[in-house]
């Protein structure tokens, strides 16, 4: 167990949008850096003394992109990593972040994270995490010829589909259900000044007025494709204490893969046969919070975002993490509990539904819940937040990133 | 030991085509950059703290983190840093060769601190020397991107 206590100090965010055409990638970036600097009062940058660096593989045709913009992000002359796990990519910079510093290695530590996704094709992005894996398929019993069948529902929602159908089967949630999350996200992103998509005054009507993409999920359901980036300050908790008003402490980490889950339809390695299972999800967060100290998420979380580019996948997650019981989250979002005044408020930064940069995505969702600990959200839930969780998900769709923050150290690191 | 491999039978090969486009924003300082190209002139940028002058241009100094947005006009001039000769054509797929030995140069524009990888035209590899001056030579249609900049050559001939 790490002998540093980490701590979040400062989340800085650009403004995200379908083309930001006005800047290059590095610019973009810098933007964010420098909204991150800007909130972390007395930091300079010359404190920095790791920088950490990810997006998706040359979704947007460069493949070394933290060369380019090293001068953007105050890592001149510092060490530099470059971290890419797919959609986890943003989850995996974050707990990068918390390594360098629980490692005792480094004091001040910036982890950045974006995307540009107007640069690229992002089907020909996909197409080098989900086509990449060309060799495997095979070996799991698939023709690679018919791998474009298999895929033809379209990369990540062809994914989705797949855990709705289940998800719904398990807990009887129907489209207006799914349609009920959709509208409290983008309701949550019009009140948050970096988001995407901002639709204040739409409706469960408008969602279900859409067409279908791939059964259940329609047009109006679906993350929209975003410019943006992430930037995090990670310190010490000695440090954290001068610096920050309300330093957040990291108390528990959990990543784990879930082999089985590889394109969310495989289900070879482990007999498990239902995508929204997600046994990865159940093994992160019972690690962190274990880590953390709690043995009652559900009443000792505050506050929580998690990763859901699709609104059944929310309705998932919060299950899995332990904020809901099995298949009672419909309910929960019927009854306003995970709105913004609500008990268990969810995902009130808009979430991934309403905003994907993909590479920073998963980032956004810890480095929000430090904020909504910190006081300062974009959107800011009225009551007070000691303790708050940011899920990330994505890989070749097995890759989890769980992290457990408070305003209270975890002491069992002393 | 040896792997027997039958081609014919155990090896299946999956061919198809992926289309790849990208777009490139060209971002806050250097659409200035091609403006510049276009009134065939050269445009930095300076850092705002340390006066360090960024060509082709960049809004950050990496030196300092500090802003270097503040355009400066450069002149067509500047020092021949470093080259090299090549006597292959990547764009030349079959033979790889050139009629004429091409040369790549490092070029630092007069006033600039950073410099710009460009074509050196007009002079012969042996009469290349490492400080020596040159000048823009720009090209027949200017379009503002980076093919405007013909190479650089010799100031007075060689």
């Amino acid at each position: 167990m790490a002998n540093v206590q980490p701590a979040v100090i400062s989340a800085g965010f650009c403004e995200h949008a379908s083309k930001r055409s006005d800047v290059n990638m590095a610019e973009l970036v810098n933007e964010a850096v420098e909204d991150c600097l800007n909130k972390a009062g007395s930091v300079e940058w010359k404190d920095i003394d790791y920088v950490i660096n990810g997006n998706m593989p040359a979704f947007e045709g460069a493949n070394m992109p933290e060369l380019w913009m090293t001068d953007h992000m105050a890592a001149k002359n510092k060490p530099l990593l470059r971290v890419t796990t797919g959609g986890t990519t943003g989850g995996s910079v974050f707990v990068s972040g918390y390594y360098a510093v629980a490692s005792g290695l480094y004091d001040m530590v910036l982890a950045v994270a974006f995307e540009q996704q107007s640069c690229g094709n992002t089907t020909v992005g996909l197409a080098s995490v989900a086509l990449g894996e060309l060799s495997i398929y095979p070996s799991l019993g698939y023709e690679a010829t018919r791998l474009r069948r298999n895929m033809g529902a379209g990369a990540a929602i062809g994914v989705a589909s797949y855990q709705a159908m289940n998800y719904m089967r398990r807990s009887k949630a129907t489209e207006e259900d799914l349609a009920r999350v959709v509208v409290q996200n983008r309701r949550n992103a019009a009140k948050n000044w970096w988001t995407h998509l901002k639709m204040p005054t739409i409706t469960i009507e408008d969602v279900l007025d859409t067409p279908y993409i791939s059964y259940p999920l329609r047009f109006g359901m679906v993350c929209p494709a975003s410019d943006g980036a992430c930037a995090v300050l990670f310190t010490t908790e000695e440090k954290a204490k001068q610096i920050a008003d309300i330093p957040v402490y990291i108390n528990g980490v959990g990543s784990y893969a879930n082999e089985p889950a590889i394109i969310g339809v495989d289900c070879g390695g482990a007999g498990q046969t239902d995508p929204c299972e997600q046994l990865g999800a159940v093994k992160s967060a019972e690690l962190a919070y274990s880590q953390a100290g709690i043995s009652f998420p559900n009443k000792e979380i505050d506050y929580a975002e998690v990763y859901s580019p699709f609104p059944n996948q929310e309705l998932q997650w919060v299950e899995r993490v332990g904020l809901f019981e099995p298949n009672s989250a419909p309910e929960a979002y019927l009854n306003g509990v995970t709105a913004l005044n609500g008990e268990m408020p969810v995902n009130c930064s808009g979430g991934v539904n309403s905003t994907n940069a993909i590479g920073a995505s998963a980032m956004e969702r810890p480095a929000e819940s430090a904020l909504q600990i910190m006081g300062k959200a974009g959107n800011q839930v009225p009551k007070t937040v000691h303790t708050a969780l940011g899920h990330g998900w994505g890989g070749a769709i097995n890759l989890i990133s769980h992290v457990v923050m408070a305003d209270e150290p975890q002491r069992k690191f002393k | 030991m040896t792997l027997n491999i039958d081609e014919e039978q155990d090896v299946s090969v999956t061919k198809g085509m992926i289309r790849a486009e990208f777009n490139f924003w060209v971002g806050i300082v250097m659409d200035k950059f091609y403006d510049g190209l276009q009134e065939k002139k050269f445009i930095g940028t300076k850092c705002s703290k340390c006066g360090k002058v960024f060509l082709p241009p960049r809004n950050r100094c990496g030196d300092c983190f500090a802003k270097a947005e503040d355009f400066i006009d450069l002149p067509e001039t500047g020092i021949l840093k470093n080259f090299t000769v090549t006597t292959y054509k990547i764009s030349e797929r079959k033979t790889r060769n050139v009629k004429k030995d091409q040369i790549v140069g490092l070029v630092q524009i007069d006033g600039a601190d950073s410099a710009m990888v460009v074509p050196v035209i007009n002079i012969n590899p042996e009469d290349l020397k490492i400080g020596m001056k040159l000048k823009v030579v720009w090209a027949k249609n200017i379009k503002g991107d980076p093919n405007d900049i013909a190479g650089f050559e010799p100031i007075g001939g060689v």
